[in-house]
């Protein structure tokens, strides 16, 4: 049977199995309106490119997919990140794989203690709502699970590459476009692909985007909040 | 000469960029025009000859004929070289 699960603000409907399901648990709902939309699974269509992938990690990817092809609907997309909160606003650090996003993350909570958490890992959604952008938890996180059914306003996304020294400048022109651009979901029809460079195009516009280069000290994360966290606050004096 | 089918061209953060979406381009590519560019892609969304694209060229910027027509010919060549043109248009 079907549950009905409220993830970033969308009332969906999705059959599940598996890790799928454990990592829905808290976003489950028991309204009875109409969802939004439903969350589809296609197995078969995972296994095409990932021949040797488990039903469990198939079903994983193709309900993520789904969900995440959906969301450019309803002004959102996933930006492939970690997204850490201090102060109740998010801070997200996107890079290929194997960069160092969640090693930052985790320095930042190191830093922070108390103050700060990790809402989504690898995969938040971000998404419009009231003409504000959010960064949300989803039951898609990544490999460990880290991430909290919540909506956070989001301060910033930086994007991070190793470096000795730590550095951060605003990133902006076709460099900013083509890396994120590289770490978003990109569905193949005309009409969704044309949503995400729409949306890809406001981001940029409302949200401060950085170049991070950093190593894995503490330093990294004073120099990444300082920029970030003055940005955020000199825009909202203005 | 036409363009393929699927590609997207939008303005975002000041640049003209354009991605495939469909089937059949390589999917995860993405390009930015310049002015002269845009001006000529948009023509050949539609369908042009190298005359059209030349007339386009001379009609918007202050330059001899010699010069548009070697500036059309090297980005057409470029696409070309790209497969972003309809083979029927290969002539």
């Amino acid at each position: 049977m079907a549950n009905k699960y409220r993830i970033a603000g969308l009332l969906v409907s999705m059959e599940s199995f598996g890790r799928t399901v454990e990592q829905a648990v808290p976003y489950l709902c028991d309204s009875q309106e109409a969802a939004d939309f439903i969350v589809q699974s296609n197995i078969e269509a995972v296994r095409e490119t990932f021949p040797n992938m488990t039903d469990d990690m198939a079903e994983y990817l193709s309900t993520g997919s789904s969900f995440y092809r959906q969301l450019l609907n309803y002004d959102g997309f996933m930006l492939h990140s970690s997204a850490v909160v201090v102060d109740g606003r998010a801070y997200l650090f996107s890079a290929d794989c194997g960069t160092g996003k969640s090693t930052h993350t985790q320095l930042w909570l190191r830093h922070f203690g108390e103050r700060a958490y990790i809402l989504n890992d690898d995969k938040p959604a971000l998404r419009i709502v009231d003409g504000k952008w959010y960064a949300f938890g989803t039951p898609w996180s990544g490999k460990y699970d880290m991430s909290v059914n919540e909506g956070v306003e989001l301060a910033g996304i930086a994007m991070l590459e190793r470096a000795e020294k730590n550095t951060i400048e605003p990133y902006t022109g076709k460099s900013a476009v083509f890396d994120i651009y590289r770490q978003v979901n990109r569905p193949k029809s005309y009409e969704y692909r044309d949503k995400l460079l729409i949306l890809i195009g406001k981001l940029i516009t409302d949200v401060p985007i950085w170049k991070l280069e950093c190593n894995m000290e503490t330093d990294a994360v004073e120099v990444a909040y300082n920029a970030m966290h003055d940005f955020g606050k000199m825009n909202n004096n203005e | 000469m036409k363009l393929k089918q699927g590609f997207i061209m939008r303005e975002i953060a000041g640049e003209t960029i354009v991605v495939p979406s469909g089937d059949e381009l390589k999917l995860n590519m993405m390009i930015t025009l310049n002015d002269t560019g845009k001006l000529l892609w948009k023509k050949l969304e539609v369908g042009a000859d190298m005359d059209e694209l030349v007339q386009a060229m001379l009609a918007k910027y202050d330059v001899e004929e010699q010069t548009a027509r070697s500036g059309a010919e090297a980005f057409v060549a470029k696409l070309q070289e790209r497969g972003f043109l309809e083979e029927a248009s290969n002539v």
